[in-house]
């Protein structure tokens, strides 16, 4: 259940919309903000306050790279998947991450921290190769800067945003 | 318009056409899966690829998402598109499995032909396929994921042409996931077209799986009799039943669509216990011996007792020749004109309606789709004519606004105005629609003298909400700059007069320079045929004086024409004790009815889909023709014992006796009078003589498009002001009004022999507004005894907010034992409803 706050704040700026559905992305991020992710029950309870259908959210929710239908680590790593990223070896920054990790693509370590995923063009193009973790871009990337970012992941107490 | 050459040949379209349509126009079918000419364009799938050579647009480009332009030149077969679509088609191909075999869309499949077409024949790809889940969908679609090559016709139609919105399209790229967020059965009841769209077998024909290939069926051209429109099928007949249906194209009427009702509702054709012996007093006896039989016992009653002894009652699902027989015989015994319709208020109104319509009036099914307004009045067209709700929604995606004007928690797939009002209050409220409709043209003194007259002295005060006055208002402004205004118009609920006062309004409105359509709903898919046929309204038989005359013993024998007086008559134990009374009940029917185990003698008739080709008039009077399908015969699954072929070869088909009801009707007759004397007119003459509607027509079949039986100029307005003024009857303090309703599925009588569609069919449960739950004391959910005239009805109720208060509404349902209400108007005091 979303918290009473939540769900009201949720539906006073749905009030405000002019069509409900246009907040369809943003009522979801909320909510997957509250669950960590985007649960089935929060899927229904945003298809409630939007007057949606849990397919038409479904859709959507399962279109876009930033919501999560499945439980996510700590830090979500989005490894940007566009073709200047494939000049600069992007592959390589997937491979070598997943390697480190012991992951594969769609993953998460054991420990709960990381999921692994790749994403369309970031928009980091001139930081190529680059990736997001919990939204925060990084680039370019070599092996040494991927090490040193998780080790400062993991040694942190970090407290970014899942995705906004 | 633009011209251009297509493959060497020129072709000039309107402005607009997309390229692979005006190919299409010359015959030349560019490959295609997305593209769908009922749908649109979509772009989805790559494979209408043609080559533009010269002209505005060159090179490789898709022909559906191409409009046609002055001077444009393209090759179908250059050898770059043909290239291109060789891949496409091949890439489409990678995970499709090899299962053509166990398919049922084999034999009728795009995908195959496309493969073929495409020069497609080795598969080079070696790598896994990719498979799915599939999903339960209901009793009408089969799922079958892995067959899907992703071309988004299914969600194209689903939620964009129909506006259903529980399937679609999930996750993304190769993984594209086309179906509902948890498995379970569709809610839109035009879930069945999606068997005809999927270009392969993704989404295949439940009902009818593993029955046959195509090139096994005896298929033809059919009508559909569920509802008034008449929508256009085709049906597929083997070994001696009816086992498929599709929709088929008609520009006037459903375009390339049908609905469900009408697409699985056939199965009344197969019913095990389908009569197909004649009996008398319950001996199996040879057809022309039961004719015997009962031409005996209805001369004799007819000398002894009179002719006024002998009565008829036909119905509005029977075809236009076993009507007319029906009038024939009736007219040369001298007996009782006969009744086509259920009641008295019922034949009124149809007979008002039909003839109001004419050839300026009239507008067809496609033609609202055409609309820029829609004011549908006492009509719920999911559960009266389901197809009608397309069109208002295809009228609603080109920017037309639609208001309903019905006392009923209406849903329809579309943006609308919904204002629930009581019946009793439905011509007040299209009186004060009208003054805010002509208000700036009276303003400004445009009205002809007759219509301002009109125009001032019409009451436009509703004072149980003041508020509705004014969304009236404001709503009938709004039809002022309308080009093209349509008003549907009910004949269920409404009062007598609202069909005549929504013919005088769109003539009205027409003379004041708006134009207006008319468009009826009627009940029975031969209802207009039928009120043709029943004379002018003024020399209308009343129907409840038939009962009387039988209950007084006046009327001694009845013969009963593909009527089935159980599912209609609103007093059951009535009905049985005047039946009882009878001499002689003779019934003709293809339905297992439970009057037919009552009759003396009864007569088998055949269905549409055997007879020797049958006429209906469809509501805006369009009279169509549906030629034979199959010769008739007990299904080869009833009486082969399991066994396939027949092992034993008989001389004759077992089952084949019933023949069609006015072949039957004639055979009376002639056994009545042996030699009629004056020499038998053509039937079309003898028609036009009964009614002069009929004398457009002069054979059948009649054209491929059909043929509207209207006439070029309809009556001027026919009620006076004083009528049209009068205040809205309201519902005595503590009651409510009860009224009957139709559902999607459960209420049509001939699919409710269905079974696929009986198991589609929602419990039934009495409507009633939260209001007036709340003012009993009753929870929805709640299980409620109405104390009826007949005896005790317990049901469920649903309470609902966008609804009338001050009535009820019950479903005409299979399930539900409703003929106890007794009679019409039916008001049940609040002391008669009790919990439990």
């Amino acid at each position: 259940m979303l918290p009473e706050e939540l769900h009201a704040q949720l539906q006073k700026k749905i009030a405000a919309a002019h069509r409900p559905r246009e907040l369809a992305i943003d009522v979801m991020y909320a909510v997957q903000k509250h669950y960590g992710f985007l649960s089935d029950e929060g899927l229904l309870e945003a298809a409630d306050l939007l007057g949606m259908t849990s397919l038409e959210l479904e859709e959507l929710a399962t279109f876009y790279d930033f919501l999560y239908r499945q439980p996510v680590g700590r830090f979500v790593i989005h490894v940007c998947d566009g073709v200047v990223c494939w000049m600069f070896h992007e592959g390589s920054v997937f491979d070598y991450l997943c390697q480190k990790l012991g992951v594969c693509a769609g993953q998460t370590t054991a420990d709960g921290l990381f999921t692994v995923l790749p994403t369309a063009c970031a928009g980091f193009c001139d930081h190529a190769p680059a990736m997001l973790v919990n939204g925060v871009p990084y680039g370019p990337l070599t092996p040494e800067s991927i090490d040193q970012i998780l080790q400062k992941l993991r040694s942190e107490s970090c407290d970014l945003v899942v995705c906004r | 318009m633009p011209k251009l050459i297509i493959d060497h040949r020129e072709i000039e379209v309107p402005p607009g056409t997309k390229v692979i349509a005006a190919a299409e126009r010359l015959g030349i079918m560019i490959p295609r899966f997305c593209y769908h000419p009922g749908l649109g364009s979509f772009g989805a799938c790559r494979m209408c690829a043609v080559k533009f050579l010269e002209g505005p647009v060159k090179g490789v480009e898709m022909s559906c998402m191409t409009e046609a332009q002055d001077g444009m030149v393209f090759s179908t077969t250059d050898p770059e598109a043909v290239e291109f679509r060789r891949y496409v088609i091949e890439w489409l191909m990678l995970n499709h499995p090899h299962d053509c075999p166990v398919c049922d869309e084999g034999g009728h499949c795009l995908l195959q032909e496309e493969t073929i077409s495409g020069g497609h024949g080795l598969r080079r790809y070696e790598g896994k396929k990719r498979t799915f889940h599939d999903q339960d969908l209901g009793v009408f679609i089969q799922h079958e994921m892995n067959r899907c090559i992703h071309c988004w016709r299914c969600r194209n139609f689903y939620q964009g042409f129909a506006g259903y919105r529980d399937y679609g399209a999930m996750q993304i790229g190769n993984r594209t996931y086309f179906g509902k967020y948890q498995e379970g059965p569709l809610e839109s009841p035009f879930s069945g077209n999606l068997v005809d769209l999927c270009p392969t077998g993704v989404l295949t024909d439940k009902v009818a799986r593993f029955k046959g290939r195509r090139w096994d069926f005896e298929r033809g051209p059919s009508l559909c009799l569920h509802c008034s429109l008449g929508c256009n099928i085709t049906s597929g007949a083997r070994y001696r039943e009816v086992l498929r249906q599709e929709g088929r194209f008609h520009e006037k009427v459903n375009g390339y669509f049908i609905c469900d009702r009408g697409r699985f509702g056939f199965r009344y054709e197969s019913h095990p216990q389908r009569p197909r012996r004649a009996k008398v007093d319950g001996r199996e006896v040879s057809l022309p011996e039961a004719v015997q039989a009962a031409a005996a016992r209805l001369g004799r009653i007819s000398r002894e007792a009179g002719p006024d002894a002998v009565a008829c009652w036909g119905s509005s699902r029977s075809s236009l020749e076993t009507q007319a027989e029906l009038r024939r015989l009736s007219r040369g015994q001298g007996w009782r004109a006969p009744l086509f319709f259920n009641d008295a208020s019922q034949d009124r109104k149809v007979r008002n309606a039909v003839s109001r319509l004419d050839v300026r009036l009239a507008v067809s099914l496609r033609e609202i789709e055409e609309a820029d307004f829609i004011l549908a009045v006492g009509a719920d067209p999911v559960n009266e004519a389901p197809m009608l709700a397309l069109a208002l929604r295809q009228a609603q995606r080109r920017g037309a606004q639609v208001a309903v004007l019905d006392p009923r928690p209406v849903f329809l797939p579309l943006e609308f105005q919904h204002l629930p009002v009581p019946p009793g209050s439905i011509n007040r409220c299209l009186c004060i629609l009208l003054k805010g409709a002509l208000s700036s043209r009276a303003a400004q003194g445009l009205l002809e003298a007759g219509a301002a007259h009109f125009y001032d002295a019409l009451k436009c005060s509703y004072d149980q909400d003041p508020g509705l006055q004014d969304r009236l208002l404001a709503l009938g402004r709004s039809l002022q700059p309308s080009q093209r205004a349509v008003i549907v118009c009910g004949t269920e609920i409404v009062r007598d007069s609202t069909p005549d006062l929504a013919a005088d309004f769109v003539l009205l409105l027409n003379t004041a320079g708006i134009r207006t359509g008319l468009f009826y709903l009627l009940p029975g898919s031969n209802a207009f045929g039928a009120a043709l046929l029943s004379g002018t309204a003024e020399d209308a038989p009343p129907l409840h004086p038939l009962i009387e005359a039988m209950e007084r013993g006046e009327v001694k024998a009845l013969i009963l024409v593909e009527n089935d007086p159980f599912w209609h008559f609103p007093d059951k134990d009535r009905l049985k004790r005047a039946l009882d009374r009878l001499e002689l009940v003779v019934a003709l029917d293809y339905l297992p009815s439970p009057v037919m185990a009552r009759a003396q003698v009864v007569l088998p008739t055949t269905t549409l889909f055997e007879g020797q080709g049958s006429a209906f008039v469809n509501q805006e009077g369009r009279l169509q023709w549906a030629p034979r399908l199959h010769h008739g015969g007990a299904p080869l699954a009833q009486v082969g014992g399991g066994s396939h072929p027949p092992r034993v070869f008989l001389d004759y088909v077992p089952g084949s006796e019933p023949r069609p009801g006015g072949e039957i009707l004639r055979d009376l007759g002639a056994a009545l009078t042996p030699d009629p004397g004056a020499p038998a007119v053509d039937w079309w003459t003898w028609l036009a003589q009964e009614n002069p509607g009929f004398s457009n027509a002069s054979a059948l079949p009649a054209p491929p498009g059909g043929l509207r039986l209207l006439p070029e100029a309809g009556k001027p307005p026919v009620l006076s002001l004083e009528e049209v003024n009068r205040n809205a009857d309201r519902v005595p303090e503590g009651h409510l009004e009860l009224f009957l309703v139709d559902r999607t599925f459960g209420t049509e009588e001939l699919a409710s022999y269905s079974p696929h569609i009986q198991k589609a069919e929602q419990a039934p449960r009495l409507l009633l507004s939260a209001q007036d739950a709340a003012q009993l004391g009753l929870a929805p959910g709640e299980q409620v005894t109405l104390r009826l005239p007949g005896g005790p009805l317990t049901i469920e109720i649903e309470a609902a907010v966008n609804m009338a208060s001050g009535v009820m509404f019950l479903p005409r349902h299979r399930q539900l034992a409703w003929q106890k209400l007794g009679g019409w108007p039916m008001l049940i005091a609040y002391n008669a409803i009790e919990k439990g």
